[in-house]
């Protein structure tokens, strides 16, 4: 009996997941009536806006694991190295992104980096990118934090570190070359969900007015009918892509498998 | 001159005070054992020759050289942790030359070294493994390799051989013996177990509440346990109040049995103390009760009550010998030198 409800739930989660998928899918390659073609593909994949949208967003994605990893690892590192009370503190603090909406985030940076304050971040493209980078290592560090936290309890971070350290290594190299290698899987996870946040956030590049995948899957699907069918299996199937090469990339960095 | 000197060292944490005023001389080569309950301040004061811990108050230095505040990874002292703190993304010989490469010895060098680490751990063919492959006294001895691949001035041991199972933890504590006293480190080795530190130390400090309470050879640790603590806690102490007849012969009443110690004691009441092989069945001595037989193997251990209080006697085991049945009346006595005299 546990068995078969075992399966059902397998079933109805399955179902639930690829059935909107399949039926997107399908739909997309409807475009020429009658028969099934990749019509929709081919329009989506010939417009220029498609690829400079989508080039720009990988690149914040990328860039914003990079800074996600830099802030998270060493952050996560020290406080359960040096400061284990500081723990509940921090773990609030990398919450607050998920119960402030990004629009009140991206308000904020409009209002306090604007051209006429201190520090106009908004009054250039790079500045603006910036801020945008800022908004989008926000929105992921609930899920960078827990990940690599989740990494760290598996190990005796003070113990490898008074190891390190009594063989004469200092802060870098015990971080770069000893933490953040047997940390790498969990970083893998947030870093795959940091890219399929960034992948698809709207909100942040529309109101910083970037061009970002988000606002362009946004006007697309608003004036055509099959292409955003197309350009949400197209960013599906390039999400998952990105991920598996940053897998691989890390395989062939020499990252190893650690401990059980 | 000594080589390494802790001088004065104090520690505290908060308000409490975990070590007082803590002195030792470490001669070169020599193998200290710190010996202590959990809690005693041995492990601190190990970590403070290390330098993950700053001392209140002192001084530590180490060939001539006061390191009291230099960053742990400036000290060159090599340690090996209880949970052996091998890095598992690391392999073996990539363990065991971590602290070469950051030295910066060239590759050539460091190859041939690791090697030689690896021959002297027994486990040359083992380079390639992950710590996880390995054993735990495998891992362990991969820790002593790789805290002696650079060179260390000093040799810190914390617990190592704690998380090992018995016959492992005899065999890898005569291999580190051995390999201290082929290398001529200095080393100190901090455990709880007293049979460990009675065995491979050429010096024991006995630390109680943060407070070296005796520094001596494990013959003196033994024999001449200065405080009560002390002589409880190194071995199996029988004590015995007794009462002084004449100080000046040594001349006491246990139990209403007369002992002549032939040494001056004080006058008044004094606490002696007996070590359970030192004790033995007599037709003359102090009135006992046998009240349990227990067989160790090689040796016999006897309990008595004597005025009350439990003794134990070892004797090595005969085969065929009749031992005295629990209700039995018997007399105790021990060779007058071997009755200790506890302070008060």
């Amino acid at each position: 009996m546990k068995r078969l409800w075992s399966w059902a739930a397998i079933i109805a989660g399955s179902l639930y997941f690829l059935l909107p998928l399949i039926g997107t899918v399908e739909f997309s390659l409807r475009m020429r009536r009658g028969e099934y073609s990749l019509d929709a593909y081919r329009s989506v994949l010939a417009d220029p806006n498609f690829r400079d949208t989508f080039g720009y967003s990988i690149v914040m994605a990328l860039l914003t694991i990079v800074l996600g990893v830099l802030i998270v690892v060493p952050t996560a590192y020290w406080v359960r190295l040096r400061l284990p009370r500081l723990r509940p503190v921090i773990e609030f603090i990398t919450l607050l992104p998920l119960v402030i909406p990004a629009i009140v985030v991206v308000f904020g940076y409009i209002r306090l980096y604007n051209t006429s304050s201190v520090l106009p971040l908004t009054g250039t493209a790079g500045g603006t990118n910036l801020l945008l980078l800022c908004g989008y290592a926000t929105l992921a560090l609930p899920y960078m934090y827990r990940a690599v936290d989740t990494g760290l309890s598996t190990l005796d971070v003070r113990s490898l570190t008074e190891a390190a350290q009594s063989l004469g290594a200092g802060w870098v190299r015990i971080i770069g070359r000893l933490i953040l290698p047997n940390v790498l899987g969990a970083v893998m996870s947030g870093a795959f969900l940091s890219f399929a946040i960034v992948i698809g956030e709207f909100t942040m590049a529309a109101l910083l007015n970037r061009p970002a995948f988000g606002p362009y899957m946004q006007l697309l699907g608003a004036n055509r009918a099959y292409e955003p069918a197309a350009l949400a299996v197209i960013a599906f199937a390039a999400t998952w892509g990105c991920m598996g090469l940053m897998q691989l990339i890390s395989r062939l960095l020499g990252v190893r498998k650690t401990a059980k | 001159m000594s080589f390494l000197v802790l001088d004065h060292l104090q520690k505290s944490f908060g308000t409490t005070k975990v070590v007082h005023d803590f002195n030792l001389s470490v001669d070169k080569g020599e193998f200290v054992s710190f010996l202590g309950p959990s809690g005693c301040g041995k492990t601190t004061v190990l970590r403070m020759v290390a330098g993950f811990e700053t001392p209140s108050e002192g001084q530590i230095v180490i060939d001539g050289q006061d390191v009291t505040r230099l960053r742990p990874n400036q000290r060159q002292i090599g340690m090996v942790f209880q949970s052996y703190a091998l890095f598992p993304n690391l392999t073996v010989a990539e363990n065991v030359g971590f602290g070469l490469k950051v030295a910066g010895v060239p590759r050539a060098e460091r190859g041939p070294r690791v090697a030689e680490m690896l021959d002297l751990i027994g486990l040359p063919d083992l380079g390639g493994r992950y710590p996880w492959q390995l054993s735990g006294g495998q891992q362990q001895r991969v820790a002593l390799a790789r805290a002696l691949a650079p060179r260390p001035r000093v040799l810190l041991l914390d617990e190592p051989l704690s998380a090992l199972d018995a016959k492992i933890r005899v065999s890898l504590r005569n291999q580190i013996r051995e390999i201290q006293q082929q290398l001529g480190i200095t080393t100190i080795f901090v455990t709880h177990d007293q049979e460990e530190a009675l065995s491979i130390s050429d010096r024991i400090v006995v630390m109680h509440k943060g407070i070296a309470d005796q520094t001596g050879t494990p013959s003196d640790i033994y024999n001449s346990p200065a405080t009560h603590f002390v002589a409880g806690f190194v071995g199996t102490l029988n004590r015995f109040e007794a009462e002084v007849v004449d100080a000046a012969s040594g001349h006491v009443r246990v139990a209403g049995a007369g002992i002549l110690l032939e040494r001056p004691l004080p006058p008044g009441k004094v606490v002696l103390a007996a070590r359970p092989e030192s004790l033995q069945i007599a037709p003359e001595g102090i009135p006992a009760e046998i009240t349990g037989v227990e067989f160790l193997g090689s040796v016999q251990r006897l309990r008595a009550r004597v005025d009350g209080a439990e003794v134990v006697l070892d004797r090595f085991n005969a085969p065929g010998e009749e031992l005295p049945r629990p209700g039995a009346r018997v007399h105790l006595a021990a060779a007058r030198a071997s009755w200790l005299v506890l302070p008060e």
